[in-house]
């Protein structure tokens, strides 16, 4: 168990997503809050609107109506590249690794909007890389890692720039349940060292199990939260 | 890892198609500096020859295009010598003429007084210059008498007749050096214009410009039917020089527009595969510009490597052309710094607005519907 200090690091009012075309409703009044330090999974069938919620909360897409706060903030307000750069992480299924770099190289891709000067990020990286044990992988190229392998290279690029937020979209959902375990036990292990707050959308019983909170959704309402 | 790298790899993962749009970039810049650099020497040639005489204005007959259409008679060069301003004048007529032997299709051939300013500027190499009462002599050129292996005193048939060379010189200009000088009689008997000149040259007491104005409107007004001409307008108005270099450009632009086109090609194929890539990069907070740049720079480094290998290919086209029987003599391979630079600078101008459309594309690419590309 961690840190959870109270203070809401999220908070959604009312979100209302819709599709391109108009037609398909997404999310249909979605209000939550996350505190800070928290594990919060989001669960529920395909389709129920689940990954909509997270690039909301993490500010990649805009809702028709409502609104997300970070830290009181409201999204709309904040400079999104700089907050998308350094308060937040994301971790994706496909794990969209850059296939012309390697490891290491791919861990450093956000830190080109990050703090550090040039002459740190290798070692930066190299530490990460570490932090998620694949120290020895950091000159492969994706195409010569496991998908597991892949999946922790993604993580090690999420904290690039130490965020104090991680959103996950399914990522376990490419995974055998081998490194379904070790990638779960991996985001446990840098949730207690770093301190950071964890949202994952998931289908895996497991990966809610593990979580201090679940919000189960349907047809794009939160149903459920335990 | 340094942004250049980033933009390098991105290069280098396509291998083959980045060769290929780098490889017809090159083709567009080796035709910019060949053609206009072609032009650009024929034009520097031409003035070479009239600032090395010191003349400083040129005679046709009024509405010729060029001194080989025009036709003044030679009595006129007393005329002209007594205008106020005028130090010197010489009669001269140019025609082409062919080797057949040793490939040499058109070869120029003056028809010159001995002693006359025309003479300037010609550095006698072997042998002697014309002089007056010469008769089936002539003088050849430094670069014509290599290629038709011919030393002093050896004969030459020109245009069916026989001659003697009496010397072989050099000069600033390449068109004289591939060139060969008769005596003028000589020449207007050959060509059946006795008495005949195709141009008078005029060698002003001053080059002030204004000066050369008023010259101008005196000799127009005391000899009729003439076109009087500054020697550096005449060059830059010659309806071949200008058709030449207006054919160059033309032809240069075109195969520059098709080089960005490629690039245009590339830069948006590889932006639609990569979108999700794109997406990604916008996810973990790039900015909209460093999108714009990393395309751009992709774009530039494609053009970096046309330019090197377009300059190559100039350099060896240039060469290949000194084989081709009409251009030998005529053509000067050397590429001017100017013409370089200005092939550089359109390649990377074009090749920036060929990958603009595609940088600008993926730049505003919304994250989420990135990622969501298929």
């Amino acid at each position: 168990m961690s840190d959870v200090d109270g203070a809401p690091i999220l908070r959604a009012e009312g979100l209302v997503k819709y599709y391109a075309d108009g037609n398909v409703q997404a999310l249909r009044g979605v209000s939550l809050e996350v505190r800070n330090g928290e594990f919060v999974a989001i669960t529920g069938p395909s389709g129920c609107g689940k990954s909509t919620l997270l690039h909301l909360l993490g500010g990649l897409d805009r809702p028709d109506s409502g609104e997300v706060q970070f830290r009181g903030e409201p999204m709309a307000k904040l400079d999104l590249d700089a907050f998308h750069a350094r308060r937040v992480g994301f971790v994706f299924q496909s794990f969209y690794l850059l296939p012309t770099l390697t490891a290491a190289e791919n861990v450093q891709v956000p830190m080109f909007e990050g703090p550090w000067p040039r002459s740190e990020r290798a070692g930066r990286a190299s530490k990460l890389l570490e932090e998620v044990g694949l120290s020895h992988r950091a000159g492969q190229r994706p195409t010569r890692l496991s998908v597991g392998e892949r999946q922790r290279v993604a993580i090690a690029r999420a904290l690039a720039n130490e965020p104090e937020l991680l959103l996950a979209d399914e990522p376990t959902g490419n995974l055998d349940s081998a490194s379904q375990d070790e990638i779960l036990r991996l985001l446990g292990q840098l949730r207690e060292r770093r301190r950071i707050t964890l949202v994952i959308v998931t289908h895996s019983e497991e990966v809610a199990r593990a979580a201090d909170r679940r919000i189960a959704m349907k047809d794009g309402r939160i149903v459920g939260a335990e | 890892m340094r942004f250049i790298t980033l933009i390098g790899k991105n290069v280098v993962h396509r291998p083959m198609r980045s060769a290929l749009t780098a490889l017809g970039l090159s083709v567009a810049i080796a035709a910019v500096i060949v053609l206009v650099g072609i032009s650009w020497n024929f034009e520097r040639s031409f003035l070479a020859i009239y600032r090395s005489k010191g003349i400083d204005m040129v005679i046709v007959h009024a509405g010729s295009s060029n001194q080989l259409s025009s036709s003044l008679d030679v009595g006129m060069v007393d005329r002209l010598r007594r205008i106020e301003g005028v130090a010197d004048a010489a009669p001269t007529l140019v025609d082409t003429v062919a080797f057949e032997d040793q490939n040499l299709a058109s070869v120029l051939v003056d028809g010159w007084e001995p002693d006359s300013l025309l003479f300037k500027g010609i550095r006698i190499l072997s042998g002697r210059s014309l002089r007056p009462g010469d008769d089936r002599s002539v003088l050849l050129g430094r670069v014509l008498a290599l290629n038709l292996g011919k030393k002093v005193d050896d004969p030459i048939q020109v245009s069916g007749e026989s001659f003697r060379v009496v010397g072989i010189f050099e000069s600033d200009s390449l068109f004289e050096n591939g060139a060969l000088v008769l005596p003028l009689p000589d020449l207007q008997k050959m060509m059946g214009r006795e008495g005949q000149a195709t141009g008078i040259v005029v060698s002003a007491t001053s080059s002030d410009a204004t000066f050369l104005d008023g010259l101008r409107r005196r000799i127009e007004s005391e000899i009729p039917a003439v076109a009087a001409t500054p020697a550096r307008d005449y060059v830059v108005a010659d309806t071949q020089i200008r058709l030449a270099k207006a054919m160059s450009w033309t032809t240069g632009l075109i195969a520059m527009v098709m080089g960005a086109l490629g690039m245009l090609n590339t830069m948006l194929m590889s932006i639609f595969e990569r979108t999700r890539e794109i997406g990604i990069l916008r996810a973990v907070g790039w900015r909209r510009r460093r999108v714009l740049v990393l395309v751009l720079g992709e774009a530039l480094l494609i053009a970096t490597a046309g330019i090197l290998i377009g300059g190559v290919l100039a350099v060896v086209g240039m060469r290949a052309l000194m084989f081709s029987p009409t251009a030998r003599g005529f053509i000067d391979p050397s590429i001017p710094i100017e013409v370089l630079g200005l092939a550089v600078l359109m390649g990377i101008g074009l090749s920036l607005l060929g990958g603009l459309y595609p940088a600008a594309r993926a730049a505003a690419l919304d994250p989420t519907e990135a990622l969501r590309h298929e």
